[in-house]
C-alpha cells in the first residue's frame, strides 16, 4: 500500500528526536451502502477511504498524525512534524529494519462485496422489506439499510514489524414503524459479519424483517412500563450489551490505566456473582467484531475478563499497557485512520451457565422480561450505566405476560454483576456498533439469558 | 480556488460518460488537538484531512459517490461509482442540480486571530485548566480528560450549472472533565467552552463550574419513583431538543416517519414556546449563507407561539411540497444530501433560572441526562433517560439526586411547558441551543 522504503524512512525520522517507539498505520478501504425506504431504493453510495497514520510514544504520552496524501514528500513531511513534537529527548540516529509478518487469516471470505451486482443487494433487501410491510397492516413504514466494506491495513512499527490484513464486513438493517391513534413505534433487527455476501446465503432475512415488525407491533399495542425496582431478566443474545455497557468499557485498559475505572487495581478480587464468566474474544472466525490482528498489529486472542465471578484481565493497548506494565492483549482499535488506536472490545459476552430459560422466567414471581434490548452508555469513572429495552414484558407468577414500552434500565456496574442470580445455556450474540474515543467500531455482544434479582427499571407509570 | 484543475477534469469526463447535470465539492480541515493528563502532554493530534465528492444526474436519477484521495487517479471510479450508484435509484421525488440563488448573505464564520495564538499558549491553557481543577478542592482526585483542540476546515462546491461556492471556518474548543472522590463516593462533572476566539476561553470559570458541580453531587441518592416537577437546566433541555429535531425534517414527514405530519398551522406546543432556525446568528456554530445543495439559507421559526409554521427543507422536499427551499440540505463528503437545521434552538422566554427554580414545590432540578442516543425513540416521541440533579423542594434545593429515570413523551411534553428561562445556552457540537424548561410532571423512577 506504501513503499517499504518510505515507510522505514518516516519511522526512522518520527524517532529521531528522542521517540520510544513509532507505528505507521495505512487504510484503503472501499465502502458501499445502499438505502431502501418504502419499498424503493432511496440512497446509494460508495466511496474509498485512504489515509495514514502516524504514531510516536513519548514515554507514556504519545503523538498522532494523519493524512490522506501518499506521495513521498507529505509523508516525510508529517514524520517530521511528529518529531519535533517529540520535547526534551535526546537526538539518535536510528535506521529500522521492517521484517515481514505474514497474518494468519481465520476469517474465511467467499464472495468479496464488491464483485457483488447491487442487483443483488438490492433484491436482499426489497425481501426483507417485503417481509416486514406485509406482516401487518399497523406497519405504516419499513426502511431498509445495507453496507458493505473492504478495508485493507498495513501496519509497520519502530520494532520492526511489518504486517498486512484486510478486513471484510457487511451488514443489514431493518427498521419497522407501527402506526396506530397517532402513535408510533419501532422495531430494528441489524445482523452483521466478519464476511463477504455469502453470509446472507444461509440467513432467513425474511425472519429479521418479520421480527422487527412483530416488536413494532407489539409495543404500538403495549402499556407504558411500570417503574421502580424489581428482578429483570435479560434475554439471550444482543441483551449482553448490558455487560457491555455496565462492566467492558470499564475493564479498557484506556481508563483503567489511568485510575479512572471503578475496576482499576481488581484484579484477583470478586466483581461478580460467581456465576459470572466473561470473555473478550477476538478470534471467532467470521465475528462481527473479530481482527486477525488489532489495529496496532498484534494478533487477537481470548481474553477471559471475569471467572466466576473473579476479576482475571483487562483489554490492554500497547501504550496504556506500558503505563500499567503489562503487555497488549490483542485489544487495540481504531474506527480509521483518523483515529489513535486504544483498548476496545471485540466480541464480548457472558459465557453460558446452567439454567434454562424457561426455569429462570418460571421461578420469577414478579419482574420485567427484556426480550430485545436497544443500546445504552455508561460513565466508566462512576460505573453509573444506562441501556434501553426494544421489547419488554411483565413476568407475574412465573408466566410472561403483557408487553410494556419505554423500560430503561440503570444500575452502576459493579452492583449489577454481584445481583446476576441466573445464569441460562443458551449463549448468543448480537451486533453492535460501539463509540469511544478511538471512533465507531463494529463489536458483537453476546449472553445467554440471565437474571439480575433487582434493578431500577425507568419506565412511564408509577404502579 | 485549489484543485481548479481536477473539478474541471471530473466534470469533462463526467459529461462525456452521459451525465446530465453534476456537481463536485470538496472539503478539507487541519486540525490540533491537545490532550493532558497530570501535568503532561499525554496526547498530541496534528491532522490535515480532505475528500472529494461527486454527484450528478445520470438518466433522471441522482448518483453520488466519493473519495479521500483528492487527485485525478479518483476520476474514473468517482464517474464509475456515481453512474451505478445512480442507475439503482427509484424514489420518484427526483434531486436536482441547483443553479444557484438570487444572492447569498455574508456570513462570516471564520477568524484570523486564532491562528496567531501560539501553539505554546494553547497547550498552557490545558495544562493550566488541570492544575486549576486539581487545586481547587482537595477531593478532586484527578482530571479525567482536559483538552484544548481546534479545527480550520474550508468547502468548494462547483457544478455545471455554474454554481461556484466557496466557505471557510474555523473554531476551538476546550473541554475538562473532572473526577472527585469523598470517601467512595466518586462523582464527575465536566464543562466546555466553543468558540473562535480564544480570548474567551475563561480557565478559572472552565474549572470551578465543572469542581462545583462534581462536588454538589456527593451523597446524591435515589428519589422515590413518583411523578415530579421537573425543571431541565439549559443545558439539558438542548440535548433533549437535539435528539427530537429530526422530526422538523420534511424528508421524515413525506417519509412517514414524523408525527408532525399533517401538522402544519395547528397549534402543538405552548404558546410561550418559540423554536427558531436562525442560520445568521452572530458566532452561532452552525451559521452558513449556504447549503450543501447551494441554496441561500434563511431565518424561519418552525414553531412560533406554539403553532408549527414549516418543516426544514431541501430542494427535494420543497418541490414535492411546493414550497420555496429553507436552506438545509446538508452533507458530508461521504454522505449524500439531507435535511439538517443550522443554529436550531428555543427562544428565551421570560423567566429567571432562580424564578423557576423558586416556582418548584416538590420537583427534580435535571443537569444531566444519559443514552439519549437509545432510551429515546425520536420517531414516537417516547423518551427514558437515566438522568441526575438536585431535588427541589418548596422553592429551593434540598439534595443531589442520581440513579433515576426520567421519562415522556415529546409531543406531550411541550404541551405542557410551564415556565421557559431566559438563559439560552447551545450545546456541543454548537449548533442546538435551549433556555432552561419547566415541566408540570414528567414520572421519575428511583426507589
Amino acid at each position: 500500500m506504501l513503499d517499504r522504503k518510505i515507510v522505514e524512512e518516516m519511522i526512522a525520522e518520527s524517532i529521531s528526536t528522542g521517540g520510544d517507539f513509532a507505528e505507521v498505520f495505512v487504510e484503503d478501504k472501499y465502502n458501499s451502502s445502499l438505502f431502501l425506504i418504502g419499498g424503493k431504493i432511496d440512497s446509494a453510495m460508495t466511496g474509498r477511504d485512504f489515509g495514514v497514520g502516524l504514531r510516536i510514544f513519548n514515554g507514556h504520552n504519545s503523538i498522532y498524525l494523519y493524512t490522506n496524501k501518499s506521495d513521498r514528500e507529505s509523508l516525510m513531511k508529517l514524520a517530521s512534524q511528529g518529531s519535533k513534537a517529540v520535547i526534551g529527548r535526546e537526538r539518535k540516529e536510528i535506521s529500522i529494519d521492517l521484517i515481514d509478518y505474514r497474518v494468519k487469516n481465520i476469517h474465511n471470505i467467499e464472495v468479496l462485496p464488491d464483485t457483488v451486482e447491487k442487483a443483488r443487494k438490492i433484491e436482499l433487501m426489497k425481501r426483507a422489506y417485503s417481509s416486514a410491510k406485509e406482516y401487518d397492516s399497523v406497519i405504516s413504514q419499513v426502511s431498509v439499510s445495507y453496507g458493505d466494506s473492504i478495508q485493507n491495513v498495513m501496519i509497520a512499527n519502530s520494532e520492526g514489524l511489518f504486517t498486512e490484513d484486510r478486513r471484510v464486513r457487511t451488514r443489514m438493517g431493518i427498521s419497522s414503524v407501527a402506526q396506530s391513534e397517532g402513535e408510533m413505534q419501532t422495531g430494528f433487527f441489524g445482523p452483521g459479519a466478519q464476511m463477504g455476501f455469502e453470509f446472507y446465503s444461509d440467513l432467513d432475512i425474511e425472519g429479521y424483517g418479520r421480527e422487527a415488525s412483530r416488536v413494532a407491533k407489539t409495543m404500538i399495542e403495549a402499556d407504558v412500563c411500570p417503574s421502580g425496582k424489581m428482578p429483570v431478566i435479560i434475554d439471550n443474545g444482543f441483551g449482553g450489551v448490558i455487560f457491555h455497557e455496565a462492566c467492558g468499557h470499564g475493564l479498557e485498559a484506556s481508563s483503567v490505566a489511568k485510575k479512572l475505572s471503578v475496576f482499576t487495581d481488581k484484579l484477583g478480587e470478586q466483581v461478580a456473582s460467581p456465576l459470572v464468566t466473561a470473555i473478550d474474544d477476538g478470534t471467532i472466525p467470521n465475528g462481527w467484531g473479530s481482527l486477525n490482528i488489532d489495529d496496532e498489529g498484534t494478533p487477537t486472542r481470548k481474553n477471559v475478563l471475569i471467572e466466576n465471578g473473579i476479576l482475571k484481565g483487562y483489554m490492554v493497548d500497547k501504550l496504556n499497557g506500558q503505563r500499567m506494565g503489562v503487555e497488549s492483549t490483542g485489544s487495540s482499535r481504531r474506527q480509521s485512520y483518523k483515529y489513535a488506536p486504544t483498548s476496545r472490545m471485540t466480541n464480548t459476552y457472558i459465557a453460558a451457565g446452567k439454567s434454562k430459560k424457561q426455569e429462570i422466567i418460571e421461578s420469577t414471581e414478579y419482574g420485567l422480561y427484556a426480550r430485545n434490548m436497544g443500546g445504552g452508555s455508561v460513565n466508566t469513572v462512576t460505573g453509573e450505566f444506562n441501556f434501553a429495552v426494544m421489547e419488554g414484558y411483565i413476568v407475574r407468577n412465573g408466566k410472561i405476560c403483557e408487553p410494556v414500552r419505554g423500560a430503561t434500565l440503570i444500575g452502576s456496574g459493579l452492583e449489577v454483576l454481584q445481583k446476576i442470580d441466573m445464569v441460562g445455556d443458551n449463549l448468543e450474540h448480537g451486533q453492535g456498533v460501539c463509540g469511544a474515543s478511538s471512533g465507531s467500531i463494529p463489536a458483537n455482544v453476546g449472553q445467554p439469558t440471565i437474571r439480575v434479582e433487582s434493578m431500577t427499571v425507568g419506565g412511564r407509570s408509577v404502579e | 480556488m485549489e484543485n481548479k484543475a481536477l473539478i474541471e477534469e471530473l466534470l469533462e469526463k463526467g459529461k462525456q460518460a452521459g451525465f446530465e447535470d453534476m456537481e463536485v465539492y470538496i472539503q478539507g480541515s487541519s486540525s490540533m488537538d491537545i490532550k493532558v493528563f497530570k501535568g503532561e502532554l499525554d496526547k498530541y493530534t496534528i491532522a490535515d484531512g480532505e475528500g472529494m465528492s461527486f454527484r450528478g444526474v445520470y438518466n433522471g436519477n441522482m448518483g453520488y459517490a466519493y473519495s479521500e484521495k483528492v487527485d485525478s487517479s479518483s476520476v474514473d471510479m468517482l464517474i464509475e461509482g456515481a453512474k451505478q450508484n445512480a442507475s439503482v435509484i427509484e424514489d420518484e421525488d427526483k434531486e436536482f442540480i441547483f443553479g444557484g440563488s438570487e444572492s447569498y448573505r455574508k456570513v462570516e464564520s471564520y477568524n484570523p486571530e486564532l491562528e496567531k495564538v501560539d501553539t505554546s499558549k494553547k497547550i498552557d491553557f490545558a495544562m493550566e485548566l488541570e492544575r486549576v481543577a486539581l487545586s481547587l478542592d482537595e477531593r478532586v482526585e484527578s482530571v479525567s480528560t482536559c483538552l484544548y483542540g481546534e479545527s480550520s476546515g474550508y468547502s468548494v462546491l462547483v457544478n455545471s450549472k455554474g454554481l461556484v461556492l466557496e466557505d471557510r471556518s474555523n473554531m476551538a474548543y476546550g473541554y475538562i472533565s473532572v473526577k472527585v472522590k469523598d470517601g467512595d463516593d466518586i462523582k464527575t462533572a465536566d464543562r466546555y467552552v466553543l468558540s473562535n476566539d480564544f480570548s474567551k476561553f475563561d480557565i478559572s470559570q472552565l474549572a470551578k463550574e465543572a469542581v462545583d458541580e462534581a462536588i454538589s453531587m456527593i451523597g446524591a441518592k435515589s428519589v422515590e419513583s413518583g411523578d415530579y416537577e421537573i425543571v431541565l437546566r439549559n443545558d439539558v433541555a438542548a440535548s433533549l431538543v437535539d435528539s427530537f429535531e429530526g422530526i422538523f425534517s420534511a424528508e421524515a414527514v413525506q417519509k412517514d416517519l414524523s408525527l408532525l405530519k399533517g401538522k402544519l398551522g395547528e397549534q402543538i406546543a405552548v404558546p410561550e414556546l418559540t423554536i427558531v432556525d436562525d442560520p445568521f446568528l452572530e458566532n452561532g456554530m452552525g451559521s452558513t449563507g449556504f447549503d450543501s445543495e447551494g441554496v441561500a439559507t434563511v431565518y424561519k421559526k418552525l414553531i412560533e407561539n406554539g403553532v408549527l409554521k414549516t418543516y426544514l427543507h431541501s430542494l427535494k422536499t420543497a418541490k414535492k411540497d411546493g414550497v420555496e427551499p429553507t436552506g438545509n440540505g446538508f452533507k458530508g463528503y461521504k454522505s449524500s444530501i439531507s435535511i439538517a437545521p443550522t443554529n436550531f434552538y428555543v427562544e428565551n422566554g421570560s423567566h429567571s433560572f432562580e424564578d423557576i427554580i423558586k416556582s418548584v414545590k416538590r420537583g427534580i432540578l435535571v443537569i444531566d441526562l444519559q443514552g439519549l442516543h437509545s432510551g429515546l425513540n425520536s420517531v414516537s416521541g417516547d423518551f427514558s433517560l437515566s438522568a441526575y440533579g438536585y431535588l427541589v423542594e418548596n422553592g429551593e434545593i434540598s439534595r443531589p439526586v442520581n440513579q433515576i429515570t426520567v421519562a415522556g413523551n415529546f409531543y406531550k411534553l411541550i404541551k405542557e411547558i410551564e415556565m421557559i428561562g431566559n438563559d439560552l445556552e447551545f450545546i456541543l457540537p454548537g449548533n442546538i441551543g435551549s433556555p432552561s424548561i419547566k415541566i408540570k410532571s414528567l414520572s421519575v423512577a428511583g426507589e
